[in-house]
C-alpha cells in the first residue's frame, strides 16, 4: 500500500490529479478493525473534467511507472486500485477536507472518519450500514458529527432512518 | 447464558485489540486475507454467492470496497 500512496503523491505533484484521497474499505481500516477488501479506492479531483474518458491521464501516467490496467482498476503492486473522480458536493468537500495520514513514513491523504460515514449513508446498501456502524462503535466518528454532516448535505432524513433502524433502543 | 457473556465478552476485547493495531498492520491483515476472499467471490454458485464486484457483503471479516 506504500507504493500507492508514492504514486497518488506523484501523480499530483505531475498535475495530472489536482487531489487525492483514499476512502472505501482501505480508509475505513484506519479508524476500525481490519476489514476485508479486493481492491483500494480513490477519490480524485481532475484538473480538466471535459471529454469522454476523465481517467485518461490518470491511467497514462500509470502506465508509464509501469502499473497496468486490471479490469476496472489498475494493479499497483498487491493492490488493484480504483480511481474514482469526484461524484457529488459531498465527495468533493470529503476530499478538499481529507486528513494527511503518515503510512509507514509516506504521506497519504485519507478521507475523514465523519465523511466516510456519511458518504456511506449516501449509499444506503447494507454493506454501508455496517461501515457505519463499525465507525460509530469504534469511537472513530459520533452521531453528532454524522448528523451535522448529514444535514449540511441534505442527508438528514437518511441519518433519522438509520438512527431509528440501528441505534434507538 | 454466563459462559455466553464472557464470550461475547472475549470476541468484543479481541476486536478493541485489533482496533488499536496501526494502519499498516491492519492493511496488511487485510491483504493476508484478500486470495482467500477472492478465491471464496469466485466459487461457483450455490456454495458461497454469486461472483460479485469487489466491495460487496461478505461474511466475515467485515467486508468493504
Amino acid at each position: 500500500m506504500k507504493n500507492v500512496a508514492q504514486l497518488l503523491n506523484e501523480m499530483r505533484a505531475a498535475g495530472v490529479v489536482s487531489d487525492y484521497a483514499l476512502f472505501g474499505a482501505v480508509a475505513q481500516m484506519r479508524y476500525t478493525e481490519p476489514v476485508a477488501t479486493l481492491d483500494a479506492d480513490v477519490l480524485v479531483a481532475l484538473p480538466s473534467s471535459e471529454g469522454l474518458d476523465v481517467l485518461s491521464p490518470v491511467y497514462e501516467f500509470c502506465a508509464a511507472k509501469g502499473y497496468r490496467p486490471e479490469g476496472e482498476a489498475v494493479r499497483v503492486g498487491a493492490w488493484p486500485v480504483q480511481f474514482i473522480p469526484v461524484f457529488s458536493p459531498l465527495t468533493r468537500e470529503a476530499l478538499e477536507q481529507a486528513d494527511t495520514a503518515d503510512f509507514e513514513g509516506e504521506p497519504f491523504r485519507v478521507v475523514r472518519a465523519d465523511y466516510l460515514a456519511v458518504i456511506a449513508l449516501s449509499a444506503g446498501r447494507a454493506k454501508d450500514f455496517t461501515r457505519i456502524l463499525a465507525l460509530l462503535e469504534a469511537g472513530s466518528v459520533t452521531p453528532e458529527d454524522i448528523a451535522a454532516l448529514a444535514e449540511r448535505h441534505r442527508l438528514a432524513e437518511a441519518w433519522k432512518r438509520f438512527k431509528t433502524r440501528f441505534l434507538d433502543d | 447464558m454466563t459462559d455466553m457473556r464472557r464470550l461475547l465478552e472475549r470476541q468484543a476485547e479481541w476486536q478493541k485489540t485489533r482496533n488499536r493495531l496501526s494502519w499498516p498492520e491492519k492493511v496488511r491483515m487485510a491483504e493476508a486475507v484478500r486470495e482467500s476472499l477472492r478465491q471464496l467471490r469466485l466459487a461457483p454458485s450455490g456454495r458461497t454467492g454469486p461472483p460479485s464486484r469487489s466491495g460487496a457483503a461478505t461474511p466475515s471479516p467485515r467486508s468493504g470496497s
